[in-house]
Order: structure tokens, then C-alpha cells, then sequence
């Protein structure tokens, strides 16, 4: 990794913070500080009082703490930092990991009216005169050590079952890709509301000053004619509300990895910090006399900006890799915006300190076609979801780092459209769906939830989408509940206003 | 500091009042030669006597004339005389019978019941080793999981809060509080800038007044070296020890033995050989090695 001293010439000083509190602190200091005089400090002092978190409000104003530190876990984290893989479009929880050989002789006969209930109303369910079983075609096999079942389609992640915690039960309230999205990721299925990306690298801060807290990175999907594959958005990763330096950066797999980043050819890197020292004096000036945060925020995103010029290249270049570790990721490891390349992409991040990597895969919106299509969204995600857990924990990064697979709902054992032995569909579903997740104080080698015979309803451990927010949250040192921003008149949360419970069943 | 008042400072600050409760209860029945509930003998040792011996050498049964279910019988013997001499596992019959190859006649315990595994035996020969107490507290590292989880990191980080900046200028690394509870200690973080940390960097940190802060020291791929490794054993508290893709080798491994606390230790990338398990072995505390991509490693099946 390149070393660039931080020159104290090159350095514009600013208190350290960041935060609202400490805003809101800074606006009081200045309003003491003009009014009464040698008064402020006292006041300031009383304000925060000596409780312990006053002596971090303290600590922060008086910029004792260092830049990174604004903000602290709670308790001891399990995990330092949290990779996701986001399987977009919502994989197919029965043809992969919820084994169902109680329906195997149901083929194309009627879903019972016990089993659909009336809770979930889908495209299909309102549209079709009927809703025909299809038990999954795939062979399923107990692998590991915990005897774990998966699907054939599977054939590496099933030889880390004894590393990963599937969760069977999991639920959700919103059945449209967007929306549904949002709410996983966000909390909220209106678009608008802080990102769990955004949320952590907020509740952490930076660990490493040269890079971003939260990357993205977007894969190209396997399918033909881009067949099963929605739209991402930006929101999956906004910083909504919290300070936007929290936003997921997106790292682009072609031309600049990030956009603008490079400096225009024939300018100097001196010329560069030379013109920057300028505007930043400027607006070290004009935060002295008006402490606006946004100052604040710009002055900070622009360091970030050319730290990142020289940080960046170093992360994204990869011949420093060996052919042992491209092979163990697959195939497709050397091609860029391939989900292996990302994974890859994924462990260089966790080994520099960046806190949240959120890597999409896409493509997995299987209404048609699901026997063509599927084998290939299992094939593009396989070796490279079990190169990363395989890779982190060799390295020694897997007890810190948690991992986490999966989509934002789950998809119908009743076929959409006409079915056939070999053509069928399946819709949305949101009653029970599967996810993994890996490291970072997670129990490995456990299933946790249970299903119906027909992977319909959630019967055992149900959790809410907002459950696996909280336990994400936990296991890296937050408090869901105490990991909160004002804003609209609400201390506003990843988890919203409904409860929500940690998942503690799937916590070593 | 002396030793009494480091027990003294333990057992205050370590226990919980529910602990607290047992001790008194265990006071008033009057078992003296019990030692506390709190005991090392008491949280470690017992346990695995109760599970595997107290079968056939307790109130139920009394094969040669030992019984192993409280700790005056043990101290007492059987038979064959005593079964453990204080300070001298080599000489404690005790130990000599459950580390014997499983198809040993004499081996214990016996009629292939399950055998002792290799912690157990440890807990036993460290126990006699230390003296055999009834009454010593656990040393750090040899707590029971639950005990060891309310015992603090590290001391006090808030008196040290006004002067993390200054000695993170001064050091040029990064101080950063675990969490927000102020005893989970300090991590000593490398990432913006590994390659301005080198040992003499580190010999500096660990003579500072901080060092007992430090329980996480992230140092992959920093220019430490193997100067640096018995400045890293003044890390008292030091629980997580990152050296992946530095210089260390074998050779030094061995300076790490005071740090009796150490769970995680990532050699990952170094040019580790297989010298250096017996080094590594004397970590009482060790529970994550990772030496992927070093000679070790390549040299193991």
C-alpha cells in the first residue's frame, strides 16, 4: 500500500468530528463563546456533563479523539467490518437450500388452501386459476461435518457448511424488487432512509483515512439478454439523512474505478494539492466564521478525494494476486465486473480496513425459465462466495469479518405461468426465505428457522428482515436501538419504529 | 505491582455479586478446605475430576481407596499414596495416569471410558505446576470462558482520553477505544499507513504509558520485524496480534510467551517455519493461529 506521510504543509487543520453532536456542540461554543465570553467552556462542560458518553461528547468537541473515532461500537464488536453479498432479484430459497423431499410427488398438483392461507397476495396468486406445485428438480445432499443439506446447484458452497449459519425463516413485508430492496437494506421500503452500509461506516467511522468506510461494487449478471435481471439503485447504498460521506462509493469494473477521481492529464499531483490547499484555507475560513457542517463535510470529502487518487489504483490492481488465489476464486477472477473479480475485490477491501463492502449479484428474478436460468446464477455466485469465506478465513479474517448472502425475498414453490417438467417459473415470496451468513462471531454450521413442507411459511425462529438488520448490526459492536439520528422529529433508525430482536440463536 | 494486591484487585473487580453470593455460601457451609468458589481449583479443576473420575473415586464407588470429589480427598490420596505433589506434575500419579497412551493398562480413566482431552490435562499440569492451591484464583488465561468474559480487557481508558491524540501524533499510528465501555482496552491500528510503523515505533509504544491499554495490535503488513517482538510481550493486556505479510520469523516467536492473554495471533504471509510450534505452544491463552502461506504451513500435511 502506498505511504504518504500527511505532510503538516499539506494538512488543513480542522477539529476532529464530524458528527452532529459535536455540530450542535460547536454551534453552542460559538454562540457562548460570542455572548459570555470566557463563559463558553464552562457551559460546554456542563452540557456534557460526566457521564461516560459526556466524556466522549467532551473528548470529540475538545478534538481529542482522533479521526475515525467520532464514533465508537457500543460494546467490543465480533466483527470489524461486514462484507454482503446481495443476490438482487431474489434467489430461489427451495431449489438451493430449503430441501423439501415431503412435496417430491406433488408435481403440478394443487398448492393446499392450509398452506397458501391469505396473507401474501402476488402477481400470480391474484392472476392464475390455480397454483401448481413444483418441487424442486435438483438433488439435494447433506455435506460437511453438521450435515447441512444443499442443492446440487451448490457444489461449493455445500463444502463450507460447517463454516456458514443458513437462516431458513426469514420474512418480509414487501414482495416488489425495489421496494423490497429498500426495505432490506434500508429499513424502509419507501426510498430515502439511510443505508445499512451507510448506518455502519456512521456507527464506526473510518478505519483506514485513505479510503472510503462503504464500498459497492455491482456485478454483471450470467443470464442471456439480461433475463431475470432488475435494476439497482443508488439508495440501496445512500447515506439518506446521516452525513453523506457515509454513502457507498461505487467502484466501477470499467474505465476509472471511481468517476472524476483522476486528475485531468498534464496536472500535477503538486498542482493538484496546491489548488486544493487554496480552497481548503477558504473554507477553513468560512467554517471558522459560520460553522456550517456541510464546510465541514466538503473540506473533508475533498482530502478524501486526493488520498483516494493515490489509494485507489493500489486497491483495484490486482497483479499482486497470486494464480493460486485467482484460481481458488474461479474462472472468472481476472475479468472485471465479474461477481468472482468482485469477491476478490471484497477480501482486498477487508484486509485495508474498509468497514462495509456490499458486492450486488444479479440476474436472480426467475419468473420464467427458472430451470435454464438458475443453474447459471448458482454457477456465477458458487466458487467465488466459497473462494471468500475460504480466503478470509485462511488469512486469519474471517474471525472478524462477517459475511452475508442473500436476497431481499424469496421465491413461490407454485409455478408462475404454464409449467412443464422442464420450463417453469416461480414468483416473489416473502413468507419464508433463505440466507447465509459466515464469520464475525456467527455460529458456524447451524441451520436456523424452519420451514413448512412446502418452504411456504415460515414455521420455527421466524425473523423479520429488521431481526437480520439488528444482528448484522450487533455483531459489529451496535445497538440497534441506540444507533439512532434525529431527523424529520424522529430518532431515526435502521431498524424503524417496529420492533425488532436481535437473531440470537445464530451467535456463537 | 505485587502479586496479593493484583489478587486483591482480581477478585474485587472480577466478580459479579451472584459470584459474590456463591463465595459467602460457600463460607458459611463451612468447607475450609474447599477454597472459594472462585478458586482456579474450583472453576477449572473439579469440573474435569466430576466429569471423568468422580464415577469410580467419588461417594458412589471408591476404586483403590481414592476419591477425587472435593479437594481434601484429592490432597489426601489413596492406595498408592499421594496422586498429586504440589509443583511437580512430572512426579503427580494423577497426571502421569491420564496422559498415558489410551492403550496403556494403566491409563485413566479406565474400561474405555472417553480419555482427557489434551486442555483438560493441560488445566491439571499447569494447576500442580502453580502449586496445587485450593485457594489461588485462576491466572489470567486460565479462567473459565464466563469468568474470563467479566474480567475488564484492560485498565481505564478515560484518564487517557485528553492524551490519545498527542501520542498518536507522536507514534504515528492510531489509538482507537474497542467500544465505548472503557475497559475493552485500545486497538493500535497500522491500515492508513503500515509502512510508517517499524520496531522502533513499536519499541516506543510499548514503553509508554499506554501500553497496558493495547489489546488489539493491528501490524499486517507493517515493517516490524523480529526486533519488535519482545516490545509486542510489554503489551500485557494484548489479546489479538496481527503480523500477516511482516518480516517475522521463527526465531523470535518465542519472546511472545509473557503474553498470557493472547486469543488470536495472524502470521499469515511470514516466513514462520515449523520451529516454530513448540515457541507458539507456550501460549496458554491461544485459541486462533493462522500461518497460511508461510514455510509452516507448507510443510504441514
Amino acid at each position: 500500500m502506498p505511504d504518504f506521510p500527511l505532510d503538516s504543509r499539506h494538512v488543513v487543520t480542522i477539529p476532529a468530528g464530524g458528527s452532529r453532536e459535536y455540530f450542535d456542540l460547536q454551534t453552542r461554543r460559538q454562540f457562548f463563546g460570542r455572548m459570555a465570553g470566557g463563559l463558553g467552556g464552562a457551559a460546554l462542560t456542563a452540557l456534557a456533563g460526566n457521564s461516560l458518553l459526556g466524556a466522549f461528547s467532551r473528548a470529540r468537541a475538545e478534538g481529542l479523539l482522533p479521526p475515525g473515532s467520532e464514533r465508537l461500537p457500543h460494546f467490543a464488536p465480533k466483527a470489524k467490518r461486514a462484507i454482503y453479498l446481495f443476490m438482487g432479484g431474489a434467489p430461489s430459497q427451495i431449489d438451493l437450500f430449503d430441501y423439501k423431499p415431503q412435496i417430491a410427488d406433488r408435481f403440478d398438483q394443487d398448492l393446499p388452501p392450509s398452506i397458501l392461507g391469505t396473507g401474501q397476495r402476488n402477481a400470480s396468486n391474484i392472476r392464475q386459476p390455480r397454483l401448481a406445485v413444483v418441487p424442486s428438480p435438483y438433488r439435494f445432499q447433506q455435506h460437511g461435518k453438521c450435515g447441512t443439506w444443499v442443492s446440487e446447484l451448490l457444489p461449493w458452497t455445500a463444502k463450507m457448511v460447517d463454516d456458514i449459519a443458513l437462516i431458513k425463516s426469514l420474512q418480509t413485508d414487501i414482495l416488489n424488487h425495489n421496494s423490497a430492496v429498500t426495505l432490506i437494506l434500508t429499513g424502509n421500503a419507501v426510498a430515502g432512509k439511510a443505508s445499512i452500509g451507510a448506518w455502519v461506516s456512521y456507527g464506526l467511522g473510518r478505519a483506514n483515512e485513505n479510503l472510503p468506510t462503504f464500498v459497492v461494487l455491482v456485478s454483471k449478471a450470467p443470464t442471456p439478454n439480461g433475463e431475470g435481471v432488475q435494476a439497482v439503485f443508488p439508495n440501496f447504498w445512500g447515506s439518506g439523512f446521516l452525513p453523506a460521506t457515509n454513502s457507498g462509493v461505487v467502484l466501477r469494473s470499467e474505465g476509472d474505478p471511481v468517476l472524476y477521481l483522476k486528475d485531468p492529464r498534464g496536472l500535477s499531483r503538486d498542482a493538484r494539492r496546491a489548488m486544493l490547499d487554496g480552497v481548503q484555507a477558504m473554507n477553513a475560513e468560512a467554517y471558522e466564521e459560520i460553522g456550517d457542517p456541510a464546510i465541514h463535510a466538503r473540506i473533508e470529502e475533498y482530502e478524501m478525494a486526493f488520498r483516494m487518487q493515490a489509494t485507489v489504483p493500489e486497491l483495484t490492481d490486482l497483479s499482486d494476486e497470486t494464480a493460486e488465489t485467482f484460481a481458488l476464486y474461479g474462472p472468472d477472477a481476472r475479468t472485471p465486473g465479474t461477481f468472482a473479480h468482485n469477491c476478490l475485490m471484497a477480501r482486498r477491501m477487508a484486509e485495508r480496513g474498509v468497514r462495509f463492502t456490499q458486492v450486488f449479484a444479479r440476474g436472480w428474478d426467475s419468473h420464467r425459465s427458472l430451470p435454464k436460468n438458475l443453474p447459471l446464477l448458482a454457477k456465477d455466485i458458487d466458487q467465488p462466495s466459497y473462494a471468500l469465506v475460504t480466503d478470509l478465513k485462511r488469512r486469519g479474517l474471517l474471525e472478524d469479518t462477517l459475511v452475508v448472502w442473500g436476497g431481499e425475498f424469496g421465491r413461490t414453490v407454485y409455478s408462475e405461468g404454464a409449467l412443464k417438467r422442464d420450463d417453469f417459473g416461480r414468483d416473489h415470496h416473502g413468507k419464508c426465505f433463505t440466507m447465509w451468513l459466515a464469520g464475525g462471531g456467527i455460529k458456524p454450521g447451524i441451520v436456523h428457522g424452519e420451514t413448512d413442507d412446502f418452504s411456504f411459511n415460515s414455521i420455527r425462529d421466524i425473523a423479520h428482515v429488521r431481526d437480520l438488520n439488528a444482528t448484522i448490526l450487533q455483531q459489529l459492536g451496535l445497538d440497534h436501538n441506540r444507533l439512532t439520528f434525529k431527523f424529520e422529529g424522529l430518532d431515526q433508525k435502521l431498524t424503524g419504529t417496529a420492533p425488532a430482536k436481535v437473531i440470537t440463536g445464530l451467535l456463537a | 505491582m505485587p502479586a496479593s494486591h493484583q489478587a486483591g484487585f482480581a477478585r474485587r473487580r472480577l466478580f459479579p455479586p451472584a459470584a459474590a453470593c456463591l463465595l459467602a455460601a460457600g463460607a458459611l457451609a463451612g468447607d475450609a478446605a474447599a477454597g472459594p468458589a472462585t478458586s482456579w481449583y474450583a472453576l477449572r479443576v473439579q469440573p474435569i475430576l466430576d466429569r471423568h473420575c468422580v464415577s469410580c473415586h467419588g461417594p458412589e464407588k471408591v476404586r483403590a481407596e481414592l476419591r477425587l470429589d472435593s479437594y481434601a480427598a484429592l490432597h489426601r490420596g489413596g492406595a498408592g499414596g499421594a496422586v498429586v505433589q504440589p509443583g511437580q506434575p512430572e512426579r503427580s500419579e494423577l497426571l502421569r495416569r491420564v496422559t498415558l497412551p489410551a492403550d496403556h493398562d494403566d491409563v485413566m480413566p479406565s474400561d474405555g471410558k472417553p480419555l482427557l482431552a489434551p486442555e483438560q490435562t493441560g488445566v491439571l499440569a499447569r494447576w500442580i505446576k502453580a502449586g496445587a492451591s485450593p485457594e489461588a484464583p485462576p491466572p489470567p488465561g486460565e479462567e473459565p470462558p464466563a469468568v474470563a468474559a467479566l474480567r475488564p480487557a484492560a485498565p481505564d481508558y478515560r484518564p487517557f482520553l485528553p492524551r490519545l491524540a498527542a501520542l498518536q501524533e507522536e507514534f504515528g499510528v492510531r489509538l482507537v477505544p474497542v467500544s465505548q465501555q472503557p475497559t475493552d482496552g485500545l486497538i493500535l491500528r497500522t491500515v492508513s499507513a503500515p509502512a510508517r510503523v517499524d520496531d522502533a515505533v513499536l519499541a516506543r509504544i510499548a514503553a509508554s504509558e499506554i501500553a497496558p491499554l493495547i489489546v488489539d495490535a493491528e501490524l499486517a503488513r507493517t515493517r516490524v520485524s523480529d526486533a519488535a517482538l519482545p516490545a509486542l510481550a510489554r503489551f500485557p493486556n494484548l489479546a489479538r496480534l496481527d503480523l500477516a505479510r511482516t518480516a517475522v520469523t521463527s526465531t523470535a516467536l518465542g519472546a511472545l510467551a509473557p503474553l498470557a492473554r493472547l486469543r488470536s495471533l495472524n502470521l499469515a504471509g511470514t516466513r514462520i517455519d515449523a520451529t516454530a510450534r513448540d515457541r507458539l505452544r507456550q501460549l496458554p491463552a491461544l485459541e486462533q493461529l493462522h500461518v497460511f502461506g508461510t514455510p509452516l504451513a507448507d510443510a504441514s500435511p
